[in-house]
């Protein structure tokens, strides 16, 4: 599904990722660790083509980031669902909205955005807080939301780039127990992190462990 | 449908959260159509003068005194149907006198005895022929029929006209097109910071997959919006101006202000427009 060919990218400040190689299947639980400056959140905007390699290339299903023209890149992001360590929910939307607003992007009619969404929410367990807005809410619930926003769209992979950087070690352990489940439903999952404990929350899950942008292994 | 909805919900909703920002590219909105209103009608009225000075230019036809009446009336006959012409005055030589004695105070009988004065014709173009090229090409015509003796108009007059017509002409198109400008910069600059203050809504739907167009459109709609508000509230700001002069100073600069609905109208489409403009080229930086 995923698949990194010889993907170099580089920054000016630091190392970027060098010469990687692998590939992520359908449906795999996939962690990726190392130090901070390790090149895992590079790795990450390599699959949403946020940063596109100088050297080789990365195959997103049959989107190919050497061929990939900038008109198909909000395609391959309703098939790639994010979430981030700060959230990036719109403070000034409420639940509903935020999560709506993923639906209304791809074009969805208002019943089955209505549906979707109290759907999705019920699922992450936030189906009684839909009308308050980010601020309202606690951390975890707020890194809820954003789960809920990228699993509406029904994506094939999930990218996480440090979900639980700003959450208590509870609410970590719950969300890891969140992505699980997801998982166990079909979803492909890649969580970036240097939390190692977080790691043993899910039995089965690949490893990747990168070091100044190169992998040093895979288990 | 639903999309269209959305979008234009968005663009109502982000007018009502930019709050100032938004309050002032409506403000800064309102200041170029101010400018542009005034300037237009100040042109058009500068314009209008101009042209009610060339009504004024008549050409003079001074017929032989050998001329026969019967020559004389096919002459008047000729310039009737002419498609040039717009009016046509005849002054027999008993006219002359009468003009002349009211023009200098005497009986031109009591100065000569006999009256000198020729048969002649004063003739008005149509607006479109006043001018000098037109004219003189008129008047090398007429100089060719047997009956004429002398053609006279006010040459130099119409080379001064001409000349500050054009000076005028271009200073407006130079002012308007600088205006206009100015216009859309500042609007696009106000509009900027506005997007500026939400860019992280930019971001967001970047990442969940919008495209640019769906990020584009509210923000478009919404300097639209902007563009509107602005244009009614500098509408308003002329409409108390003209006002106030045509029922306060109308006398005092012999001057009143004639502006129809259209012309509301047309500054709620430009401030659309220029609301509309602005906003696309401020969203192009934050895509």
């Amino acid at each position: 599904m995923i698949t990194f060919i010889n993907a170099t990218c580089s920054f000016k400040k630091n190392a970027g990722v060098k010469n990687l190689n692998f590939s992520i299947d359908d449906g795999e639980f996939v962690f990726l660790t190392g130090p901070s400056g390790a090149g895992k959140s590079t790795l990450l905007r390599l699959i949403y083509m946020d940063l596109f390699p100088e050297k080789g290339k990365v195959l997103i299903r049959d989107y190919d980031s050497s061929r990939i023209k900038d008109r198909q890149i909000p395609f391959l992001r309703r098939k790639v669902g994010m979430i981030f360590q700060d959230f990036q929910l719109l403070k000034d939307r409420n639940v509903y909205q935020n999560v709506a607003i993923a639906l209304y992007v791809s074009h969805y009619k208002t019943r089955e955005i209505k549906s979707r969404v109290y759907d999705i929410l019920n699922q992450v367990g936030l189906g009684h807080r839909v009308h308050h807005k980010p601020m309202e809410l606690s951390g975890g619930e707020q890194q809820r939301v954003a789960i809920a926003r990228a699993l509406v769209k029904e994506p094939i992979v999930l990218l996480a780039d440090e979900p639980t950087g700003n959450l208590d070690p509870k609410v970590s352990i719950e969300l890891m127990n969140l992505l699980s489940k997801i998982n166990k439903k079909g979803t492909a999952v890649i969580v970036a992190t240097h939390n190692y404990s977080l790691i043993k929350r899910v039995p089965g899950a690949r490893l990747i462990q990168m070091n100044e942008g190169e992998i040093t292994s895979i288990t | 449908m639903t999309i269209l909805w959305f979008l234009f919900k968005e663009g109502f909703r982000g007018l009502i959260r930019s709050r100032y920002s938004g309050a002032f590219s409506i403000f800064i909105i309102a200041i170029s159509i101010i400018l542009i209103g005034f300037g237009y009608i100040i042109a058009r009225d500068t314009l209008f003068m101009v042209e009610n000075i060339r009504s004024q230019f008549d050409v003079d036809i001074f017929i032989l005194p050998t001329a026969g009446n019967e020559e004389i009336e096919a002459f008047n006959q000729k310039l009737r149907r002419m498609n040039e012409i717009d009016r046509v005055i005849y002054i027999s030589p008993d006219d002359a006198a009468e003009i002349f004695k009211k023009e200098f105070g005497e009986d031109i009988f009591d100065i000569l005895d006999y009256n000198p004065l020729p048969p002649s014709f004063t003739i008005s173009l149509k607006p479109i022929y006043r001018n000098l090229m037109s004219v003189e090409a008129i008047a090398k015509i007429l100089q060719r029929e047997p009956v004429v003796d002398e053609i006279k108009y006010r040459k130099k007059f119409l080379i001064v006209l001409e000349k500050y017509q054009r000076i005028i002409l271009v200073s407006v198109m130079i002012v308007f097109a600088i205006l206009t400008l100015i216009s859309v910069i500042l609007t696009s600059n106000s509009i900027k910071m506005t997007i500026f203050a939400r860019r992280d809504i930019i971001s967001t739907m970047k990442l969940i997959g919008a495209t640019n167009r769906f990020v584009k459109t509210p923000f478009v709609i919404e300097g639209a919006l902007e563009g509107g508000l602005g244009a009614l509230l500098a509408g308003l700001i002329i409409y108390g101006v003209v006002y106030i002069q045509n029922n306060y100073f109308q006398s005092f600069f012999d001057y009143s202000i004639h502006v129809s609905y259209r012309y509301y109208l047309a500054l709620i489409i430009l401030g659309i427009f220029l609301g509309w403009i602005g906003s696309r080229r401020a969203i192009r930086r934050f895509l």
